[in-house]
């Protein structure tokens, strides 16, 4: 048999020996770190995680509560709506800026000299991570909420811009070149053809991002940028890791809840839906018609 | 008559090592209905996209409208007719009309009353009034091809290069696709080149390009026939 025909199996053997490989060359002979991982897990279970102490969701003791409900005032429910605000404006500001910056990324809207430096700019944006832009903009507009959603947006930017490039890139030709040899600019062939093609990748995109961003809000609110992720390092900073997990079983029924609700937004926007899309952009764009 | 195209020496390709074609010499004038054929391949779409200026000749010289820029001259329908599918008649065929407005107008989507005007008669011409606000996606493709030609129509241009835009279509729609574009470009002086594999439906044009083979020399070369 041509050995061609085997290059998956081969591929995949190569890959999997490799990976070992690697592996063995990182645990550098100290098995026995594995050995006893399971029994240090079991201990820390059930010794400091288990049973979640729902605490977190009854109020403060201090400011002291003004609510008709003292769940509206516990550090679950301040710290997941901070969390979902700060990634709610994060993705809204970030998708304003990426949406220009992923066009003139676009090999098939600008020529090279333009598209390559902002996708490294787009690239750079993307190579710190969240929790880096946090500690920046920390020091930068000190501790809260404002310098988590500048850190998300930065991310957001980066992030997005690439998706974002990469649905224009994988445009047909043919509308491009209809528009370029009718001799429109390129600002009308992105009104006109770009955005309306690309809508529904687009939206579907902004959706995903909200929901990475509401995971990441534990993430950034670690280093002091606001959110549910300023309660978790404040129960870790005190080792009440049980509040800690009540804290991540909550968010992870949030993030669960806004998958749910994503997977359905998205698939009202994907190709080839079972049911009609509206189009959100296209009536944005369509100007006005006598009738 | 004033010449709309003119070729002389020109090779056309995607790089210096692989030529696709050379033209030795070629004029168009004003209003003239030519077909270019020629098999699979051969380089007819490409030599259309250098008329578009949208494929850059590798050598040689191509003037069209003397390379003057400006804007809506070149109507061009690509195979699949560049329509943007999600969108509606309306919304395509005014892709065509804003050619002839400002940039600025035809961005801030505050559109002339004539252009809007313009795009209902095109719309309108085509029969296609009941499916104005229609997505493409939802049109056969008969209808499509229809609103390919609207846009053109609202746009206005003197040249238009359609590559193999009857294709896909049955005899009866055939006839009548092409018997408007026709109608239309008589009516305007407009001239129309199509790009064919199929020498029957090459044949309703008036004057015949062929791309053919030369083995020796390892591309094509564009030779008028009577077909």
């Amino acid at each position: 048999m041509n050995i061609a025909r085997k290059k998956y199996p081969i591929f995949i053997t190569f890959i999997l020996f490799t990976t070992w490989l690697v592996f063995v060359n990182l645990v550098d002979g100290d098995w026995a770190s594995l050995e006893n991982s399971l029994d240090n897990l079991s201990t820390f279970f059930y010794e400091s995680l288990w049973p979640p102490n729902w605490k977190v969701i009854e109020a403060q003791a201090y400011p002291v509560c003004d609510r008709n409900w003292d769940f509206l005032c516990s550090p679950a429910y301040i710290g997941i709506m901070e969390t979902l605000k700060i990634a709610f404006v994060a993705t809204g500001f970030g998708f304003i800026l990426s949406l220009p910056l992923a066009t003139l990324a676009s090999r098939n809207l600008y020529r090279d000299s333009i598209a390559i430096p902002f996708r490294v700019l787009l690239a750079a944006m993307r190579t710190l991570p969240s929790i880096i832009w946090a500690i920046f903009f920390v020091i930068l507009v000190g501790l809260g909420p404002v310098s988590g959603v500048l850190a998300m947006t930065f991310y957001t930017v980066g992030y997005l811009g690439k998706l974002q490039y990469e649905a224009i890139e994988g445009l047909s030709n043919d509308p491009l070149d209809a528009a370029k040899a009718m001799g429109l600019k390129n600002s009308e062939i992105i009104q006109r053809v770009v955005i309306p093609e690309t809508a529904n990748n687009l939206i579907s995109q902004l959706f995903f991002m909200f929901e990475y961003n509401v995971r990441h809000g534990s993430v950034i609110g670690i280093v002091g940028a606001g959110g549910i992720g300023y309660y978790i390092s404040t129960y870790l900073k005190f080792l009440q890791y049980d509040k800690v997990i009540a804290l991540l079983i909550i968010l992870f029924g949030v993030v669960i809840i806004i998958d749910l609700a994503s997977i359905k937004a998205r698939s009202y926007f994907v190709e080839d839906a079972t049911f009609k899309s509206p189009n959100l952009f296209g009536n944005f764009f369509r100007g006005k018609k006598n009738k | 008559m004033n010449t709309v195209i003119e070729m002389a020496n020109l090779k056309i390709g995607y790089s210096p090592d692989n030529i696709l074609a050379k033209i030795k010499n070629l004029q168009v004038k004003q209003g003239e209905i030519i077909s270019i054929i020629g098999e699979s391949g051969i380089g007819k779409t490409t030599l259309l996209k250098n008329i578009a200026n949208l494929v850059k000749p590798i050598s040689g010289s191509l003037k069209v409208f003397d390379n003057e820029q400006n804007r809506g001259r070149i109507g061009y329908i690509p195979q699949k007719l560049g329509l943007v599918k999600h969108e509606t008649v309306f919304f395509n065929v005014l892709e065509g009309a804003i050619c002839n407005e400002s940039i600025l107008r035809s961005i801030s989507g505050f559109h002339d009353d004539s252009v809007l005007t313009k795009v209902e008669k095109s719309i309108d011409l085509m029969n296609l009034s009941d499916k104005i606000d229609e997505p493409i996606k939802r049109l056969s493709g008969g209808q499509q091809r229809r609103v390919a030609i609207a846009r053109t129509m609202a746009q206005e241009p003197k040249l238009i290069l359609a590559d193999e835009f009857l294709s896909e279509l049955d005899n009866k729609t055939v006839d009548s696709v092409w018997k408007t574009m026709l109608d239309y470009v008589e009516r305007e002086n407009t001239t129309l080149i199509i790009v064919e594999h199929n020498i029957e439906r090459a044949k309703l044009a008036k004057r015949c390009l062929k791309l053919e083979q030369n083995k020796e020399k390892g591309y094509s070369v564009l030779n008028e026939v009577q077909i």
